[in-house]
């Protein structure tokens, strides 16, 4: 389907067709959230949290399906409130519908999914969100997402300009090469802002004695794309990456970013099929396994007062939440205050899903959100395991005093290894 | 605005009421009205768009909410407050459309007092998130109705609501000591017990609390409320307890609920339509012999000493009338997930068995234990001839709760499952009929309508002047004193009738 040409009528009748397949798709699962009418995962919600906006919840992202079948309500009407969401997932975890009627239907609550095809279904019928927008018009450019604003070629953050040529600045001095069985993909926030991440995390694998190289012409990972509705794209930058890691034999994929993590494992799967061969492994449980066998041993205290936070497409979306632990816990010096998964489910940085593109104000204040119940426990640092999370939560904690450090970046000290980059502005 | 100047209200009106809350917090687009029109089903979905507010204002003060009734008063305009929006007897739908007042900005904590153990927060506040609060001192406030993870404090005030562990601490009549309460005419003035903020006894004047609780929004709305609060528990005990029939269940419930232990929190019963229906299509349901047709479960809840002790007497109990202890695992695992869900796997079957989605629907009569099985015969064949006349329904069985410690009278619920895909005014109608059938049996054996959702649904607020005879005159009166221009939740209660005697 495509509405570039024709007239008036036929686009018209082509997006109706499009919403009519979009409704089928997800009736029953629309009716399911709204027929249970439990809105259990209201208050877990962290734009919720912040808004107290009842259009910004997972029952209503779910309840318009419903409004749309019965003629209510368009996808124009809706698209904006979608924006609303930073798809963390905490909805899905807290949902009834999953929890307890799951394995009879073969069924799981998939409110990101949800969100992620309005927004496709928005974008495919012309309707855009000026931030969105513009933010993938300019990765469509630079095959990077424009971390630093606009204008970087002029200087900008730290002077590095988004380009391919620049990609891989953030690895200067540590002889990695090109190509290889195993490499090590960085996304576009820390290639290009928190540069000391994938030094980090290049420097504890060089350290543990792994064999990895970078790509050839490394693009952004397509993820981002996606989840503002941009999925053309999503699949062209996919594309571009698959083609180049089979082009250079690549068969493992090593990715410090949780958002990454969830792109390679959720999102190329679909678009490859069968075609999509490759190990996807993550850096974190990489380096819990290597301190669990003893090929990493933290040894230089560090004395600060921590507690973690889990980045929310870790812990909630794909239950990665004990080895970030184990690292902690393996390094000496910690006082380490620990707040359990299950009550971190309603916690979020506001960083993800383009919300700080369209809602900047609604990612600070979740972030500080965050933050808040960090200073309750009477901590110094925030340890977070996302690159995306670290900026929001480190603006944050400047008004709190509290220090925002990557758990790679704490390792590595850990390790004695002088991680060198920039921690972003 | 088009969409404003379609749905009918004044546009200095409009005006006056983003003065009061800001542009922000007026919300007049169509998804923003249909999205406060809507509570837990049946609703029910085919009839959604006639229940839709002109206006949503969210305002953030009790200041800002007294303000917004007084213009809803010179303008003649409905006003329908909603907190969570999880109640069960339509509370917080627009009859009338007119303005929708969402409560959940008022989110804040005010005071915790741990001197006097109570504390002071605002009509928005959600108990999960405030017990997260208060866990930190140590302290719990311990109003748990099965939205507990979701409903708000002001809803619980406009609802009166019930808890499921009420025995123990009491229900939210008995936990919330005061409010403030912005009156239909707007002026905001303090409900409690006598006038004291934090006092729980009093006998000051008339006993106002429950008049302005438990009212569906018509006779006002609470901004604010200071509640009282106990320590957390240190134990708890779930046990659960398997039967081969109902008559057996039916009389050791009654033998739990009078042993007057001091920790018993409450007590469940599970007739052999619902383990039936558990066993058919609940997927969290444990597999238990087929000889097992009747559940109890009781809940215990206090310091360590007085629990372990409460609970033996209790096991003791259960043993001497015929019960199976199912084990210490399924009854710690089913009490969390029956106490953390609203007890249904949301999906039941036609009569050919093909599983269908469908929604939950419960009647909660307040029944003395004597009626408890002529009314649940009554109840089930009202329910079977639904379902023979239409797929759309689905018997999903009998819970009966105590409400109080010596076991006087029981929340009585049948929960029925309504396929809402296929609803249409035929089978809505079928249901309205099946309310008031179900209203009446639960009146005729002296009982109440509605334990704790109210009576004002469809087809059960029919029977409302037969239960209460003489005292639903008193309502009319009382409203037409109160609320002179009928402006705040017009249409429920059938208490227009308080106008049309003044229009002969």
């Amino acid at each position: 389907l495509s509405i570039q040409d024709g007239s008036a009528e036929e686009i018209a009748r082509v997006n109706g067709a499009m919403t009519e397949e979009f409704v089928d798709e997800w009736r029953n699962a629309a009716y399911n959230c709204y027929s249970s009418g439990h809105k259990f995962c209201r208050e877990v919600c962290p734009v919720m949290q912040v808004t107290r906006n009842e259009s910004w919840t997972p029952t209503a992202f779910h309840a318009n399906v419903v409004a749309m079948e019965k003629g209510e309500l368009t996808v124009e009407d809706v698209a904006a409130d979608y924006v609303n969401c930073t798809q963390c997932g905490a909805c899905e975890l807290r949902c009834p519908n999953t929890l307890f009627t799951g394995d009879f239907y073969r069924f799981r609550t998939r409110t990101v999914d949800l969100v992620k095809s309005v927004r496709a279904l928005a974008v495919d019928q012309g309707i855009h969100q000026p931030g969105y927008q513009r933010w993938n018009l300019l990765t469509e450019d630079r095959k990077h997402e424009p971390v630093l604003g606009e204008f970087t070629c002029n200087g900008g953050v730290g002077g590095v300009p988004i380009s391919q040529d620049h990609v891989a600045d953030w690895a200067e001095g540590l002889d990695i090469p090109i190509g290889g069985e195993t490499i090590l993909f960085v996304d576009c926030e820390a290639a290009f802002y928190r540069t000391s991440v994938p030094r980090a995390v290049a420097q504890i694998l060089q350290m543990a004695g792994f064999e990895f190289g970078l790509m050839r012409e490394q693009w952004c990972c397509g993820g981002p794309a996606a989840e503002m509705g941009y999925v053309d794209q999503a699949k062209r930058f996919a594309r571009h990456n698959l083609d180049d890691w089979r082009a250079s034999g690549v068969k493992r994929v090593i990715v410090l970013d949780p958002h990454d993590y969830i792109t390679f494992t959720e999102d190329y799967p679909k678009y490859f099929g069968d075609e999509y061969d490759v190990e996807i492994v993550l850096a974190v449980e990489l380096f819990a396994e290597l301190i669990r066998d003893g090929k990493l041993s933290p040894s230089i205290p560090i004395e600060r007062s921590i507690t973690y936070h889990d980045p929310c497409r870790l812990n909630k979306r794909k239950g990665i939440w004990k080895e970030p632990r184990e690292i902690l816990r393996s390094i000496p010096g910690l006082d380490f205050k620990d707040v359990d998964r299950v009550t971190q489910w309603s916690y979020c940085s506001g960083g993800g899903a383009g919300l700080p593109i369209e809602k900047p104000e609604l990612t600070a204040k979740i972030s500080d959100s965050r933050l808040q119940t960090a200073a309750e426990l009477e901590v110094d640092t925030l340890v977070s395991a996302c690159p995306w999370s670290e900026r929001p939560l480190s603006e944050a904690g400047e008004k709190q005093s509290i220090d925002v450090v990557d758990i790679h970046e704490l390792l590595a000290e850990s390790l004695g290894i002088e991680v060198g980059g920039s921690r972003g502005a | 605005m088009s969409a404003v100047a379609a749905a009918g209200i004044d546009d200095r009106a409009l005006e006056e009421l983003a003065q009061v809350v800001g542009a922000d917090n007026l919300l007049t687009s169509k998804p923003a009205r249909l999205h406060r029109a809507r509570v837990p089903a049946p609703f029910p979905v085919h009839k959604w768009a006639d229940h839709m507010p002109d206006a949503v204002v969210l305002p953030a003060s009790t200041e800002e909410t007294a303000e917004i009734v007084r213009i809803a008063n010179r303008y003649g305009l409905p006003v329908v407050p909603r907190a969570g929006g999880t109640g069960l007897t339509d509370g917080a739908v627009p009859f009338r459309h007119g303005i929708l007042l969402d409560l959940k900005r008022l989110d804040q904590i005010h005071e915790i007092d741990l001197e006097d153990r109570t504390c002071t927060v605002g009509a928005g506040v959600n108990m999960l998130k405030l017990n997260e609060v208060l866990g930190r001192h140590g302290l719990i406030y311990p109003d748990d109705p099965a939205s507990y993870p979701c409903s708000l404090v002001g809803g619980r005030i406009g609802t009166s609501g019930w808890s499921l562990v009420g025995s123990r601490y009491g229900h939210t009549r008995d936990l919330v000591l005061s409010f403030v309460h912005v009156m239909p005419s707007g002026e905001v003035i303090r409900i409690g017990d006598g006038g004291g903020r934090k006092i729980s006894k009093s006998s000051t004047g008339y006993q106002m609390k429950h008049l302005f609780m438990g009212h569906q929004g018509t006779l006002g709305v609470a901004t604010e409320a200071t509640l009282k609060l106990y320590p957390k528990p240190e134990a708890e005990l779930s046990p659960f307890w398997a039967f081969e029939d109902y008559e057996s269940a039916y009389r050791c419930v009654r033998a739990l609920a009078r042993q007057d232990i001091a920790t018993f929190a409450g007590a469940v019963l599970f007739d052999e339509e619902k383990v039936a229906y558990l066993r058919r299509d609940d997927e969290a349901y444990i597999p238990q012999p087929e000889n097992v047709r009747a559940l109890v479960c009781s809940v215990l809840y206090g310091n360590e000493d007085e629990v372990r002790a409460g609970g033996k007497r209790l096991m003791r109990t259960a043993r001497e009338h015929g019960a199976r202890y199912l084990g210490d695992e399924i009854s710690e695992g089913d009490w969390a997930a029956r106490h953390d869900r609203y007890a249904t796997p949301l999906h039941g079957r036609t009569k050919a068995g093909q599983v269908v989605p469908m929604s939950w629907h419960c009647e909660d009569a307040a029944i003395n234990w004597s009626q408890l099985p002529s009314v649940r015969r009554e109840w089930h064949a009202i329910v079977d001839r639904l379902r023979r006349k239409s797929d759309v329904f689905d018997d999903w069985g009998m819970f009966a709760y105590t409400s109080a410690r010596t076991g006087v009278d029981y929340l009585t619920e049948i929960d029925v499952g309504i396929w809402e895909q296929e609803l249409d005014d035929e089978t809505w109608a079928m249901w309205v009929q099946a309310k008031r059938e179900i209203a009446s049996v639960a009146v005729a054996h002296g009982g109440s309508i509605s334990t704790c959702h109210g009576a004002c649904r469809e087809g059960e607020v029919d029977i409302v002047p037969e239960e209460l005879g003489g005292a639903y005159d008193v309502m009319h009166t009382l409203k037409r004193a109160l609320d002179p221009n009928n402006v705040m939740n017009p249409g429920k209660y059938g208490l227009d009738g308080a106008f049309e005697e003044d229009l002969k």
